[in-house]
């Protein structure tokens, strides 16, 4: 459909990645939280039918992967059959705090094994105290008992560990947690180490790196509220979006978005590639 | 400096204008030279909008096929008869800069009479089609004619267009109540023509 956009994607010139904002709503209140999620969030969402369009429209333009984020997109009910549909159109990483995934929840879960969808999983420290100090009360031993769970399940895990720059972590630390990852059978090749981007709570609570559209992949990114330049851009700060990364209000259809994102990339100067590694 | 989305209290402003560190990628080439105006930063709220509308709007308004004052006429004319306050004020002004005298841009925001200031029946013809199309329903044939005789059909549209376009900009700065620039309200005190 838009030859463009899909030989940016081929040629490198726009990740293949598009995101999307399934809710905004989190069960966890964690200190450096991009979009300032709580369970007393608005939910924000992304309804069940259009994240399926949107799917199906980003592989039409070119694009290679979908990803889903939030808040926390478990809680809602309808997510794993939402990442279904989404898999029928392209290979989907769903971000997690997985602390949900027993019961119920677990069991609907299941249903993603053998299917082109990957739990990302946040896990930032190897010992309990450092983790649970930014995500929560026993954070660390639920998420490590979820991702057993997981993995046994045939349900592929990867784990995305964030760290505030300005604290260090030592070379034994991060080998304890590479050693923790590993005994749960998760490999080094989906382990992702990202510093807290200085955005909505991050920010509030003076931490993280500061970051504009030169420093992130112009990864495209829908939520309720619009298109972004990356899935760092559509954060939360009182209680409102922050528009500095907006590129549109117009998501659907698709190629509005995108064909802006492109001008703006291409109108970026030559060479000019992302700084900071953010992915 | 956050945004709101929601009505606000009684005496604070519907809709906040977007700011310099604020403004969407798509708009922020809008802001590099420093304030851009209110209707800039109200459409920066939409981004891919405001990326439209303002090469339109500037087609429209800017230097074209027709003289900068009969433009000002419309303008101002228009403007004045929808009752906008912030496009009055702003083009009272420019109307000025367009060599339009004092009395002439008294009558065109209703403070004179216009056969009196504007003696010339090319000039009343502009305006008598500008308030022709301030308004609902039909457009009197009667007033088209008038502006068409001498004129070909181009100037014809494109001054419709003009009138037009006014009238979205009047709707959109009243409706969102934008707010004049304090130079705009010191230059208009100066001249003596605040409204």
């Amino acid at each position: 459909m838009s030859t463009a956009i899909a030989e940016a994607v081929r040629d490198g010139r726009l990740p293949g990645r598009v995101w999307l904002y399934s809710n905004y709503h989190c069960n966890l209140v964690c200190t450096y939280c991009l979009t300032d999620s709580s369970p007393k969030s608005p939910r924000r969402d992304l309804a069940a039918d259009r994240m399926i369009d949107l799917a199906a429209q980003a592989r039409d333009l070119g694009f290679t992967d979908l990803g889903v984020t939030g808040g926390e997109p478990f809680l809602r009910l309808d997510m794993v059959d939402v990442l279904l549909a989404m898999a029928e159109q392209l290979p989907t990483v769903v971000l997690s705090n997985a602390t949900l995934f027993q019961g119920d929840r677990l069991t609907r879960v299941e249903a993603l094994a053998g299917h082109p969808v990957v739990i990302q999983v946040s896990l930032d420290y190897a010992d309990a105290g450092d983790n649970d100090a930014q995500r929560g009360e026993d954070n660390h031993a639920t998420v490590v008992a979820a991702i057993s769970r997981l993995v046994e399940r045939d349900i592929r895990v990867r784990i995305g560990t964030t760290l505030d720059p300005d604290v260090e972590v030592s070379d034994d630390e991060q080998a304890r947690l590479c050693s923790l990852h590993r005994s749960l059978g998760v490999a080094d090749e989906d382990h992702v180490v990202r510093p807290i981007v200085r955005r909505g709570r991050a920010e509030v609570s003076d931490m993280g790196v500061k970051a504009t559209a030169a420093d992130l992949p112009p990864e495209l990114t829908i939520t309720a509220d619009g298109a972004w330049w990356s899935p760092f851009g559509p954060t939360i700060r009182g209680g409102i979006p922050e528009t500095d990364l907006l590129i549109t209000r117009t998501t659907h259809p698709l190629h509005t978005p995108a064909a802006a994102l492109l001008r703006l990339v291409e109108g970026r100067p030559a060479g000019d590639d992302a700084r900071l590694g953010i992915r | 400096m956050p945004m709101t989305n929601v009505s606000v209290a009684a005496g604070e402003r519907l809709i906040p204008l977007v700011s310099a560190a604020e403004a969407p990628l798509l708009a922020q080439p809008y802001f590099s030279g420093g304030d851009p105006g209110p209707i800039v930063a109200a459409l920066a709220h939409v981004p891919e909008m405001l990326e439209v509308t303002l090469p339109f709007v500037g087609a429209v308004l800017g230097p074209s096929a027709i003289d900068p004052r009969t433009k000002e006429v419309v303008i101002l004319r228009t403007s004045a008869r929808a009752s906008c306050r912030f496009c009055v004020e702003s083009h009272t002004l420019v109307a000025l800069d367009s060599g339009l005298s004092v009395s002439e841009v008294r009558a065109l925001r209703g403070e004179l009479d216009v056969d009196e200031a504007f003696p010339a029946e090319e000039d009343r013809a502009v305006i008598a089609w500008c308030d022709a199309l301030v308004g609902t329903g039909a457009v009197a044939p009667a007033s088209r004619d008038r502006l068409r005789q001498g004129r070909p059909d181009h100037v014809v549209v494109e001054l419709t267009l003009l009138a037009a376009t006014t009238l979205l900009l009047n709707r959109f700065c009243t409706a969102l109540e934008l707010p004049t620039s304090p130079e705009v309200l010191a230059r208009l005190a100066a001249a003596g023509m605040t409204s």
